[in-house]
């Protein structure tokens, strides 16, 4: 588990950005989607979740606005802009690559 | 229950700069939190152990915490290099305040010697007030300028070598343009254009810094 989460934390940016592609979406809603496509194997610390939202918000991948509900605290809900798409389809051509690339160094000799 | 969890949360963020992003930060944190711990609760966990892996789960918010520091040492950066001009603006002009004088000897020489008193003396006043109000938000400063300090000395010594060639050199002009003008009794204007020159080149490496 750690050494996947150790493999899996260079893609953090990468997996959210995937999940605002679905829709706006806030913190904890965020991670319950990373958990439940995993099965419950992966969830992201809160810590590293909102350490990249200011990332990519720095960075202009995404933007956020605070929800307007009516009952309750109000929440923070991130949207992906056309900057973040574009920065997703890049991240997600890299990964592939390196995925092509790793498969191919760690193929055992017949 | 959910008190507990803005107990915990306040405490995570007791040496956070008091910034509007922290502020958000940590309503944002506090809802996701109690988010995550209603559906626990749902999931049938206890208030006890829903509390335990909901604090858990927040992990190490050291780094994001520095990050937003980290914003405040930048504007101190700036708020040191704008304070540096104004003060080298404002010695420069009490020392040229004179030469009006000197050179249009008048009451309109009076009147721009006490201008550039007054302005000088605004930038100083103003510089005061505004670095006053920046002591007071960030408690590290006094550290953080001592290291600068320190890191700078090597630097003030090289400038404290520029300036003193440079009035040897204001001393040579000095007793060479008096002899061949015989003009002594101006002359020494020189030595003041010197003076403000000088401290001129020091606010250019405190700004290059």
């Amino acid at each position: 588990m750690s050494v996947a989460s150790e493999l899996i934390r260079g893609n953090t940016e990468t997996i959210i950005l995937a999940q605002l592609m679905k829709g706006d979406g806030y913190g904890y809603m965020v991670n319950k989607a990373i958990l439940n496509l995993t099965g419950g194997r992966f969830e992201l610390k809160e810590a590293t979740l909102y350490t990249a939202f200011r990332r990519l918000e720095d960075a202009g991948c995404i933007v956020s606005y605070w929800g307007d509900e009516t009952t309750g605290a109000r929440r923070r809900y991130y949207s992906i802009t056309d900057l973040g798409k574009e920065s997703f389809r890049l991240r997600k051509k890299e990964w592939e690559t390196a995925e092509t690339v790793i498969d191919k160094l760690l193929e055992e000799g017949v | 229950m959910n008190e507990k969890l803005r107990n915990y949360i306040d405490g995570l963020f007791e040496n956070a700069p008091k910034t509007v992003r922290a502020v958000e930060l940590k309503e944002e944190m506090y809802q996701n939190l109690t988010d995550k711990y209603n559906d626990l609760l749902a999931e049938g966990k206890s208030e006890e152990s829903a509390y335990n892996i909901a604090v858990v789960s927040i992990g190490d918010v050291q780094s994001l915490i520095d990050g937003l520091s980290g914003e405040k040492h930048m504007v101190s950066a700036e708020s040191k290099k704008r304070s540096a001009i104004m003060i080298a603006i404002a010695i420069a002009l009490y020392i040229l305040s004179p030469v009006p004088v000197i050179l249009i000897q008048r009451e309109m020489g009076l009147m721009l010697l006490f201008l550039f008193v007054a302005v000088a003396t605004a930038l100083l006043i103003y510089n005061g007030v505004t670095r006053e109000r920046y002591v007071k938000a960030d408690d590290t400063m006094v550290e953080e300028f001592k290291e600068w300090k320190q890191n700078n000395k090597q630097k003030d010594k090289a400038v404290g070598a520029i300036v003193g060639s440079f009035w040897l050199i204001a001393v040579c002009v000095y007793i060479v343009v008096s002899f061949l003008t015989g003009a002594w009794h101006i002359t020494w204007i020189i030595f003041l254009i010197a003076a403000a020159v000088a401290s001129m080149i020091r606010g250019i490496f405190m700004l290059k810094q």
